[in-house]
């Protein structure tokens, strides 16, 4: 069990997690305060949303730039039909997951039927929703929140958890479910794993690939929505930073960027350990400029080991017994 | 026309530029495995991609038991009965064992939650048919390639097909799991499923199936016959249009000459132990073995591609450590004609001219590392006529020349580099049977010339026309030699000896 | 990570077709090229623009227009350079930035003469993308997560020691170079992408380690066995897009007399869509193996003339990164219905 456990993909990352507040905790006692484990869920809570945006499209073997765009684009939108059309928030915020799932629509759709690369695809997309989210708000943000949705953003159940631990919560049994039990699921992974093998199998490639994008725009829509109610207000830089994070949470988490492979759960515990350091560098004072070096040095040891996992197991399978 | 599960009539497919299958018939009956042979570009893997909905036809027709069938997609091609077990990898290494052999299945309804004790226990089944060691859970890129091999069968037997096609499916399978698959196509064969078989391995076709195919360049060489009372000289013949003629061409010594090449006990890193052979200099000297018995590896460690660990490398006699093609080919004058001249051997997206030139750009150029087209040109030109590469301009893209004179084009690159020492891998895979004789003028003509040549192949009637001797490697050993005197018959008989001799001490 | 890669690049027909492809005169070759289709864009919109507001051809208007495009244009050379290895650097504005705040810093701190305080700023370029290129052959990894990672790294060391504080007291000599007009409408900046893209054309033709860079982008596997040090030849590539990135810091630096960190936005991000931009535009292959020195050098020009166009045009400058994305996305089909077109004709 112990074994088959260490085999894992997300083994390692939750290993890195759990020494990590025990180390820092006993370092630092005001780390494990309710506060500021409090503060911690919240900045996993929305993180991981976005990691998984960009999670789901690694597994296809293909990358998605536009994750941050459209999370902005779906935030100011909610915002703004609060503020300017006065519509109730849940109205609002279906209406704004709509349109992430329409831009991830779009991505999808023209990957699928240009074959050109989402790299590409994605970029281009990228300016033209962010465009549209400056050419709206002319970089103003909204306002005009209502006081439920403030309530949302920062209430808390049990005491500690905050209210938005919810959404993350449920998303990620769904997401797991649907990527690991459903078979349009299953799909994705096996397009990212082998597309020919896929096709030849009766899969249809071109469906995998937007129904994957569809799922990365929701899911970035739905992260820029809860930092809405997180800030309490509709800023139109929200998604700006998110580059880098969705990329480092996935990879640190195990997954594999030519598709195929990749870990809900190792995607959890590398959102947590990106919390983690974050925190520590605000909490001993550590210049938070840093944060991005050590971002960007967490992505490099973590594609490193994968890399050496993989080259490992390959090995192992050349050199075992017929 | 009753009878048959699957007939097709007058089926032709054109790509641009080639004409692929022309007019090809084929009838399956129930019951009986059909062998579709042809050499390689003969047309099997097309006829097989139209049949499993991967390529549209362009005229003629198909249809499974008098019902007209014309797939547009593999989904319904797999629908209609048709199931394979293809040629290149074809499962997702990152996937269990069942999943994979229930892909199809599982992906036709993409809302049904997989029960996946259920999806292992049926899998089970198929392990135990096919006697595969292995758990349904397990990932099949942890798996040997002979495992991944039975899994690909299994998943095309999950799908029940009426008419089953095997393309090359021994390839990479011992001989024991190569009868256990027998077992299981003559246990089909039993339950009415058609099969179709395809292999080069000419005695296995002897052993299991019922009728034959033989296409020729996209056309029927015959069709649907009855394979008994077939010889294996009539099914060559078929194949390539004429008998094994051998041309005798006079016998070679060259032993007594210098050595060009010496490898003293070398180790690599691709698995070779202790592999130890010399070339003399204008010798052609053969290297046999089968694929996937470390030719290539071995060729590949010569030139610097690959590492190898231990032992030593000797050109004209001094000792050398090549660790990179650049310095096999700048400091010793090796080259190596690769055996996949698409992805190996040539850039085909960059001209004529960039192909043959590129090992000649440092030799011509300036001090300031720079060099003209027009003297590449005055280098490349000669060579390009001499081997007759019939192209436009040397400006051409190489993509756009035939199989031929693409090989010709990467056999030219190291005539202009001028080495003394060639490596020829598999060079007549896939031309036509003039190139193919042209090939083998050449290589004699620049061993008389004073080259060395060590010729890679496979394709036993060229090694007894072309080496002067053979050396025969097995599971990445040298396990003999044999001194080509041109006689068909003792010469192949003793490389096959060498070979067999192995197998067998290897299974005691 | 072969998904990078354009799926449907041309790929010759499996059975080895035969010389089909008409030969073609060098004019028809040329009309059917990506350049002229660029060209006939750029005449396009300077008469469009030029009706609309007669600012556009004014001298001051074609001066501010061809410093921009200079900028742009060293940027897409930048990713150029990369792009025909078969990989891309996200770091072009990370290390652009980098370069140029060491520049500032050696001038302003350090006290250095202008010359070797570029000098200094373009080293650091090759350096950094020496380490990029190393990483990125020695793990073997795609350039992608490489340059996304290293990209965060440089930047932010580079705002961890300069404090996110800016060098204002850039040599005069320096700042000068940015504002001097010549014959009024010429900025020397542009007079220096063009000199930058005639080399490049140059290497790029007759040296042996350009046209060893294009040979190891068309086909890694075929080149090494051809005797070329693939390997090496990617640093280098990755090496000359550190200092052509560089350049454009430079360049940057000299127009607004001061080294800003935040000159190219947040971890460099705001370069990345000029820097494909260009050389997809342009032609180049995004599987690699083939340069196109003039079409980006044209790509960038468009850009940066509808970009002014635009302005000039009071679209509102928020809304212009939309229809630069859009112009993107236009491009992209263009380019495949020009080659399906190609393909369809046997033109290629």
């Amino acid at each position: 069990m112990m074994q088959s456990a260490m085999k894992t993909d997300w083994f390692g990352p939750f290993i890195v997690s759990v020494a990590a507040i025990i180390i820092v905790g006993l370092l630092k006692p005001s780390f494990l305060t309710p506060f500021n484990i409090q503060i911690l869920l919240l900045a996993i809570s929305v993180n991981a949303l976005v990691a998984f945006a960009q999670m789901v499209i690694i597994g296809i073997g293909q990358m998605n730039l536009s994750v941050g765009a459209i999370g902005g684009l779906a935030a100011i939108s909610f915002a703004g039909m609060m503020e300017v059309w006065g519509l109730p928030w849940p109205i609002a915020s279906v209406l704004a997951l709509m349109i992430g799932l329409l831009a991830g629509v779009l991505n999808g759709v023209l990957v699928a039927l240009t074959g050109v690369s989402a790299f590409v695809i994605t970029l281009a997309t990228l300016s033209v929703f962010k465009g549209i989210n400056l050419g709206i708000t002319e970089a103003q943000p909204f306002y005009e929140i209502p006081e439920t949705v403030k309530w949302i953003g920062n209430a808390s159940v049990f005491g500690t958890v905050p209210l938005l631990f919810i959404p993350f919560a449920v998303t990620t049994v769904v997401l797991w479910y649907f990527l690991f039990r459903l078979p349009l699921g299953r799909t994705i992974l096996a397009v990212g794993g082998n597309t020919h093998a896929a096709e030849l199998s009766g899969i249809s490639v071109p469906q995998a690939e937007i129904v994957a994008h569809a799922i990365s725009g929701l899911l970035a829509a739905l992260a820029g929505i809860m930092l809405v109610a997180r800030l309490e207000l509709g800023q139109p830089s929200i998604g700006d930073d998110w580059l880098i994070l969705s990329f480092a949470a996935p990879v640190i988490g195990g997954a594999v960027l030519t598709g195929g492979r990749v870990s809900v759960a190792g995607t959890c515990f590398g959102v947590v350990i990106i919390a983690i350091i974050t925190q520590v560098l605000v909490l001993f004072n550590i210049d938070p400029f840093l944060v991005q070096v050590v971002l960007g040095l967490l992505i490099l040891w973590a594609v490193g080991v994968n890399r050496l996992r993989e080259i490992r197991g390959q090995r192992q399978v050349a050199g075992g017994p017929a | 026309m009753t009878g048959f599960t699957f007939q097709a009539r007058g089926v032709t497919k054109t790509f641009p530029g080639v004409v692929a299958l022309d007019q090809v018939n084929l009838s399956l009956m129930p019951g009986s495995v059909h062998a579709l042979l042809g050499e390689n570009g003969a047309g099997k893997s097309t006829l097989i991609k139209i049949m499993t909905g991967v390529h549209r036809h362009d005229a003629g027709t198909m249809d499974i038991d008098g019902a007209p069938f014309s797939p547009h997609s593999t989904r319904e091609a797999i629908a209609a009965g048709v199931g394979v077990v293809h040629q290149e990898r074809n499962l997702i290494p990152q996937f269990s064992i069942a999943e994979n052999i229930f892909l199809e299945t599982l992906s036709a309804d993409p809302f049904k939650p997989i029960d996946y004790p259920k999806l292992y226990r049926d899998a089970q089944e198929w392990l135990d048919l096919l006697e595969i060691d292995a758990d349904p859970s397990a990932k099949v890129e942890d798996l040997t390639v002979a495992k991944m091999q039975l899994v690909e069968i299994a998943k095309a037997l999950a799908l029940n097909s009426r008419i089953l096609m095997l393309d090359e499916p021994t390839a990479s399978l011992t001989q024991h799991e190569t009868e256990r698959l027998f077992g299981i196509v003559g246990r089909l064969r039993a339950d009415g499923v058609s099969l179709v078989f395809v292999s080069h391995k000419l005695e296995e076709v002897q052993e299991i199936c019922d009728q034959v195919t033989v296409l020729r360049d996209g056309r029927n060489a015959c069709e649907s016959q009855p394979l008994a009372g077939l010889g294996r000289q009539d099914i060559v013949r078929l194949m390539i249009g004429r008998t094994e003629q051998i041309p005798t061409w006079d016998q070679r010594d060259c032993r007594d000459r210098d050595v060009a090449l010496e490898l003293r006990q070398v180790t690599t890193n691709a698995g070779h132990q202790d592999v130890s052979l010399n070339l003399h200099q204008g010798e052609v000297l053969g290297l046999y073995g089968l694929v996937g018995s470390g030719r290539t590896e071995l060729a590949k460690a010569i030139i610097g591609a690959d590492k190898i660990i231990s032992g030593a490398v000797l050109v004209d006699g001094s000792e050398r450590s090549i660790s990179s093609v650049a310095e096999a080919l700048h400091e010793n004058r090796i080259g190596y004609v690769s055996e996949d001249r698409k992805s190996e051997g040539l850039i085909l997206m960059h001209s004529v001219l960039e192909n043959a030139g590129i090992t000649v750009w440092r030799r011509l150029q300036n001090a300031i590392w720079a060099f003209t087209d027009r003297a590449v040109e005055k280098t490349v030109s000669p060579v390009i006529k001499k081997l007759e590469v019939r192209t436009p301009s040397l400006q051409q893209t190489t993509g756009n020349l035939s199989g031929g004179n693409q090989q010709k084009i990467s056999v030219a690159k190291w005539l202009a580099a001028n080495v003394k020492i060639l490596i020829v891998d598999e060079p007549t895979v896939g031309v036509d049977i003039k190139t193919k004789a042209y090939v083998h003028e050449l290589i004699r003509e620049l061993a008389d010339a004073g080259t060395s040549v060590l010729l890679i192949t496979s394709d036993m009637p060229e090694m007894v026309t072309v080496a002067d001797r053979i050396l025969v490697m097995d599971e990445f050993q040298i396990r003999g030699e044999v001194i080509n005197d041109r006689d068909y018959d003792r010469v192949s008989h003793e490389i096959m000896k060498h070979i067999h001799g192995a197998s067998e001490v290897a299974a005691e | 990570m072969t998904n990078i890669e354009q799926k449907n690049a041309p790929s010759p027909s499996a059975m080895g077709a035969q010389p089909t492809a008409r030969q073609m005169g060098v004019v028809q070759r040329f009309l059917l090229s990506n350049e002229f289709g660029l060209i006939v864009l750029i005449v396009l919109f300077t008469i469009v623009f030029a009706s609309i507001s007669p600012m556009f051809l004014s001298n001051f208007s074609l001066y501010a227009m061809g410093r921009t495009a200079a900028v742009n244009i060293m940027i897409g050379f930048s990713m150029m350079v990369v792009i025909i290895t078969g990989g891309l650097n996200l770091g072009v504005g990370a290390i652009g930035v980098c370069g140029a705040m060491f520049s500032g810093w050696l001038m302003q701190a350090a006290g250095f003469h202008w010359v070797p305080a570029c000098f200094g700023g373009l080293t650091l370029g090759a350096m950094l993308g020496t380490a990029n290129g190393v990483m990125i052959v020695k793990s073997g990894l795609h350039s992608f997560i490489i340059t996304l990672a290293t990209m965060s790294v440089m930047f932010g060391a580079m705002i961890f020691i300069t404090q996110a504080g800016s060098f204002r007291e850039i040599s005069p000599a320096f700042s000068a170079l940015g504002r001097t007009k010549i014959l009024n409408v010429l900025s020397p900046m542009l007079l220096t992408s063009v000199v930058i893209g005639i080399l490049l054309w140059a290497a790029f033709k007759y040296t042996t380690i350009g046209r060893e860079i294009l040979a190891a982008g068309a086909n890694p596997k075929a080149a090494e066995l051809s005797g070329i040090r693939v390997d090496r030849m990617v640093t280098y590539a990755h090496a000359l897009s550190g200092v052509l990135a560089v350049v454009a810091g430079l360049m940057l630096v000299s127009r607004t007399g001061a080294a800003i960190p935040s000159m190219a936005g947040q971890l460099g991000q705001d370069w990345l869509l000029p820097a494909f931009l260009g050389p997809v535009l342009g032609g180049n292959l995004l599987t690699g193996g083939r340069i196109s020195v003039l079409g980006t050098f044209l790509g960038a020009f468009l850009v940066t003339m509808l970009t002014t166009g635009l302005l000039l045009m009071q679209v509102g400058a928020f809304w212009v990164q939309t229809y630069l994305g859009l112009l993107l996305l236009l491009a992209v089909l263009l380019d495949l219905a020009r080659r399906s077109y190609l393909a369809r004709n046997k033109l290629v």
